[in-house]
């Protein structure tokens, strides 16, 4: 995307503290009382900049819901919301 | 006096990446993807085999079982060619050029800013273009082509008129969009000299080979159309890199948001748009470029989006990148007003107006809308983007 546009949704990188199979446990300093789901996208593996990430959408104990990924390659983590 | 500024094998050199790679051996360009299947141009090496532009590529590669052919690059070579020109003007030449390589501009106006010769001319052309080239000068367009074509020297070879010419090869009518299937059936019928088809009677030639035939007539004997230069315009253009090779609907939502910046940008100044091109970077290697000249000026995005979304149709592979260049700007917009009163075209109007007027203070980003680029992502941040409000200037 040229600079001119702007996209939504953007990642935003995010302070994520996971437990046994990466399950987030923290979110930000908000703890995580649910997760509602998990899903995993694996895109452009046949380019030289693959694009895979673990998503976990999470409740937090303030009653937010937020959309929460791992980046599988690069390893840190990021939230949409 | 008309003068000729020709850059040999300009498009094969720009697809190739340099003149260097066309001295590896015979070279042509490969024909476009879904176009006719004929070369472009050739290298040397090649046409001392006897390939030429225009022939068909069997008969290319029959000549030549070892020419190299090189992807065909539009945007590229039309990038370049517009710095190439641009440097002209800045000379003060009112250029015309029908195809990229060769350039013509009238030397009488230029002579007095450059010495008062058209030494002085050739001199300041060669000094601003900053690459090798071939200048010709004659009477007429043509004899300025012809002139160059057999310019070796820094001073530009002159040709004065219909006896110069005749003892060109006919081969020489290829280099004109109208003529270029001429030569190989005059060759065939023995007429290999301008002069030979100059003697011929016209009303033959014209039997023979229509309109096509007479406008070659007339060049072989010095007349030609006169020069019609282009206006110096300001390039007002849109990019977009679509991250994962696009084609269809995804393609189609692209292009609009790229008409939606482009209607948007502040130095449109609320003209209309007169010809669009639009460009493409493939996925497998080349690109692709279509012009598209509207039927009447145009600020309206939903039939600008009409009548480009049919030519991307024609895009042969994936793209990506898309790129929308407004070639020619027309008038101002004027709506026309309504017949009745009708409150929602009222209300239109004054949303026009309230964006236009944000715009004016804050710029394009003034006033965006949501455009869902590819709702069906899975990748979220690929889903939507923020695009200029359509209904703003118009």
């Amino acid at each position: 995307m040229t600079p001119g546009a702007r996209r939504l949704a953007v990642p935003r990188s995010a302070q994520v503290l996971a437990g046994r199979g990466g399950r987030p446990i923290d979110v930000d300093g908000h703890e995580v009382v649910a997760v509602r789901e998990s899903w995993l996208i694996e895109d452009r593996w046949w380019t030289g900049t693959p694009l895979r990430r673990r998503y976990w959408e999470v409740v937090t104990i303030d009653g937010r819901d937020l959309v929460v990924f791992r980046d599988l390659e690069a390893g840190s983590w990021f939230r949409h919301r | 006096m008309i003068v000729c500024v020709l850059l040999p094998r300009f498009e094969l050199v720009v697809a190739a990446g340099g003149r260097e790679a066309l001295a590896q051996g015979p070279m042509a360009l490969a024909p476009e993807p879904g176009r006719r299947q004929v070369v472009g141009e050739v290298s040397q090496a090649a046409e001392a085999l006897g390939i030429h532009p225009g022939m068909r590529l069997g008969e290319a590669l029959a000549r030549a079982p070892r020419l190299a052919l090189t992807p065909p690059d539009p945007v590229g070579v039309a990038d370049a060619w517009e710095r190439v020109l641009a440097r002209l003007e800045a000379v003060g030449a009112a250029v015309e050029s029908e195809q990229p390589g060769v350039a013509c501009f009238e030397a009488r106006g230029l002579g007095r800013l450059h010495g008062g010769s058209l030494d002085g001319v050739v001199q300041a052309v060669r000094g601003a273009l900053r690459t090798p080239a071939r200048i010709g000068a004659g009477p007429s367009r043509f004899c300025a082509l012809a002139a160059a074509t057999r310019a070796r020297t820094r001073s530009a070879h002159v040709i004065a008129g219909a006896e110069g010419l005749a003892s060109e090869p006919v081969a020489l009518l290829r280099r004109r969009p109208g003529t270029a299937a001429l030569p190989t059936a005059l060759e065939r019928l023995g007429i290999v000299t301008l002069g030979q088809l100059a003697a011929l009677p016209r009303a033959a030639v014209a039997d023979r080979f229509g309109p096509a035939g007479l406008e070659a007539h007339d060049l072989a004997r010095g007349r030609d159309a006169p020069l019609r230069p282009r206006v110096p315009g300001e390039l007002l253009e849109e990019t977009l890199d679509l991250e994962e090779s696009a084609s269809g609907q995804q393609l189609e939502r692209a292009l609009g948001l790229l008409i939606d910046r482009l209607l948007a940008r502040r130095e449109r100044r609320g003209r209309t748009l007169r010809a669009a091109v639009l460009s493409a970077v493939l996925v497998e290697g080349g690109t692709w470029r279509e012009r598209v000249v509207f039927r009447e000026p145009l600020a309206d995005p939903l039939r600008m989006r009409l009548a480009l979304t049919s030519r991307l149709a024609l895009l042969p592979a994936p793209a990506e990148s898309l790129r929308l260049a407004a070639e020619r700007l027309g008038p101002p917009a004027a709506p026309g007003r309504a017949l009745f009163d009708d409150k929602r075209a009222q209300r239109a109007l004054r949303l026009r107006e309230a964006v236009g007027q944000a715009r004016a203070a804050a710029g394009p980003d003034a006033a965006l809308r949501v455009l869902a680029v590819d709702p069906d992502s899975r990748v979220p941040e690929r889903r939507a983007v923020l695009t200029p409000f359509e209904g703003g200037e118009g």
